[in-house]
């Protein structure tokens, strides 16, 4: 189904059915506020939060019950995703899924959610898609796509788990008028050029795929930037496209134990360490913060590229927002970049 | 059904503690289900409620039911490991990693060069080769260790030298009462190599700084990187290839290595 039109009401009330399970206007959002939230920039959290919680048990081990209550999952719709976290969940699908080793708990949340974008209709200030090979709007990667237009939205199911959820949720759409489509495609095209002319003084031009020349991690030049960094985390907390996490455990009796694994963040200084104090056994491969700080921005746009190919950066801009130093990783790649 | 059970150790018992060197242990476990292993592969040992590390089996792949790690003592960790006893449950996840390319060693010349307790996972790959001497054409190993009483497994060298087409040569750092053997570091023992340097394929694993010099020397002697492989350690927690700690590079140890060919790192920072 393409070009249909879908009322923004009848929408409000297939909502209300609680068929949406995380939307960009907040995990608890209202049909109304969900609804209004697709036609704002995109939100200050990912979904990566929902699909991959930060703090989650793996399992138990030991002497005493060692099964968690199952996660009872019925497919529901996260909805008003945006193209660059569709690029982000094609990444984390790659990282996380195509390995030797699949990252089940992900694996578990990521297949049965119905994936319902939107495209923006406006841009946050720091959003960047455009400078990393996106646009700001999907051309694939979600069930359902729902294009924001006078009244209501251009609605596009691109798979049969798609077309089920609009057929359940009773979502039967008019065919869309000449001047509908003609209204999608001229504010898909503000949009770009919003994305575009707000990043045009950074220098960063990004191909999707390919590596951009970095210095490497051992390189002083990156000190220009880390000498703003607090070790804080908020921006690989923040990235949709992180994933990095650490496993711990915790006694839940003498011989019971919980193994609980939590999001970890490249740029703290606990991150490499390993154990050893003789100065023959280095305790940690970077030190110094600006290597680490490097080894986050090369992963994006070095590393990613050879692992995966694709880029680690999809241009959500949400680090900047949350960077306490206004650490500007557009600033930073597009100076660097030899 | 997903299942998370990937992250969850298999109980293993522990059926023998060894007192190798004064700061070195091996213990010896038995998993409840046999764990078969590749010499090079590592596992996550658990010990409940403290931690888990990632350590290489120092015993044979032949014998999965009955699993031998050696550990130096050197943080939280593997000081409550060394206070284990027999009879305790620990747990183990695995294997991990690639482990050695046994199978691509056919006519060629293998050169084992360990520091330390570094000999430990490089015993898997020896005792594999002793398996099945027939497909190499050589099999030299340098070792090196601080003192002689840090000389790890010294009761085998013998057994293992006296096989055919091996060779051992052994250094302590210096000169120590009752020592007649070589002293200075391993590197010593890569001088004037009598190896067929074309055919020649080296394993190496210590401590970083022996991995930097004795790289180093190999090069000197004419070695090209993709004929030296590297025992490398970074802070690993998953071993699987998802949790994103072990990197050099693009590589994650944990999938891509933990013996990673020298030419696919040699311009990575940090390596050593």
């Amino acid at each position: 189904m393409t070009g249909q039109y879908l009322p923004r009401e009848k929408l409000a009330e297939a909502l209300a059915d609680e068929r949406c399970l995380w939307s960009a206007a907040g995990e608890q959002a209202s049909p109304c506020e969900t609804i209004a939230g697709l036609t704002k920039p995109r939100s200050s959290l990912s979904p990566k939060g929902w699909l991959y919680p930060s703090l989650q048990s793996v399992g138990r081990y030991g002497d005493g019950p060692t099964s968690p209550p199952a996660e009872a999952q019925a497919p529901r719709a996260i909805v008003g995703l945006r193209a660059c976290e569709l690029a982000a969940l094609k990444y984390l699908d790659k990282m996380l899924l195509d390995g030797p080793f699949q990252e089940p708990l992900y694996q578990s949340r990521r297949k049965s959610a119905v994936l319902v974008s939107t495209d923006c209709a406006a841009a946050a200030p720091t959003c960047f898609c455009t400078s990393v090979g996106g646009l700001p709007f999907a051309a694939d990667g979600y069930d359902v796509n729902l294009s924001p237009v006078e009244g209501g939205f251009i609605v596009d199911a691109a798979t049969d788990r798609g077309r089920a959820w609009l057929a359940s949720a009773g979502l039967d759409c008019a065919a869309a008028t000449a001047e509908q489509l003609a209204q999608r495609d001229r504010t898909r095209r503000a949009a770009t050029e919003a994305v575009g002319g707000q990043n045009r003084s950074t220098g960063l031009q990004a191909v999707q795929g390919q590596s951009l020349g970095l210095p490497d991690d051992a390189d002083p030049a990156w000190q220009r930037y880390a000498a703003d960094c607090v070790e804080c985390g908020a921006c690989t907390n923040i990235c949709p496209t992180c994933y990095c996490f650490y496993l711990y455990d915790q006694a839940l009796g003498p011989k019971l134990f919980e193994r609980i694994r939590t999001w970890d963040s490249c740029l703290l200084g606990t991150y490499h360490r390993m154990a050893g104090t003789t100065p023959n056994m280095k305790p940690t491969p970077r030190p110094r913060l600006r290597s680490r700080l490097a080894n986050r921005v090369l992963h994006k746009f070095t590393y990613a590229p050879a692992q995966c190919g694709l880029l680690g950066c999809v241009g959500c801009g949400r680090c900047i927002e949350a960077c306490l130093g206004a650490i500007d990783i557009r600033q930073v790649a597009g100076e660097l970049r030899q | 059904m997903i299942t998370t059970d990937s992250y969850i150790p298999t109980p293993a018992k522990l059926v023998e503690v060894i007192d190798e060197t004064p700061t070195i242990k091996t213990l010896v476990l038995a998993p409840a289900e046999p764990m078969s292993f590749k010499a090079g592969q590592f596992i996550q040992l658990t010990l409940p409620g403290v931690g888990e590390g990632p350590f290489t089996p120092s015993s044979s792949p032949s014998r999965p039911d009955r699993i031998a790690i050696t550990i130096l003592r050197t943080g939280t960790v593997t000081e409550r490991l060394h206070q284990c006893r027999p009879g305790d449950v620990l747990g183990l996840r695995g294997p991990y990693g690639k482990g050695y390319p046994v199978d691509k060693l056919a006519g060629r010349e293998v050169l084992v060069v360990g520091g330390g307790v570094g000999l430990a996972p490089l015993r898997a790959l020896i005792l594999a080769l002793l398996d099945d001497l027939g497909p190499i054409k050589r099999l030299s190993i340098r070792y090196g260790a601080r003192g002689m009483e840090e000389l790890l497994f010294r009761r085998e060298y013998d057994q293992w030298a006296s096989r055919p087409k091996v060779d051992m040569r052994v250094t302590i750092d210096s000169p120590q009462s009752g020592w007649n053997g070589n002293t200075g570091v391993v590197t010593t023992l890569l001088k004037n190599l009598d190896m067929t340097l074309p055919q020649c394929v080296a394993f190496l694993c210590g401590p970083g700084i022996m991995l930097q010099f004795a790289t180093q020397a190999l090069e000197s002697e004419g070695l090209r990187p993709d004929q030296i492989y590297l025992s490398m350690n970074r802070r690993m927690s998953c071993g699987m290839g998802l949790c994103g700690r072990c990197n050099i590079g693009p590589y994650y140890l944990c999938k891509d290595g933990p013996d990673m060919n020298y030419a696919m790192i040699k311009d990575a920072p940090n390596v050593f």
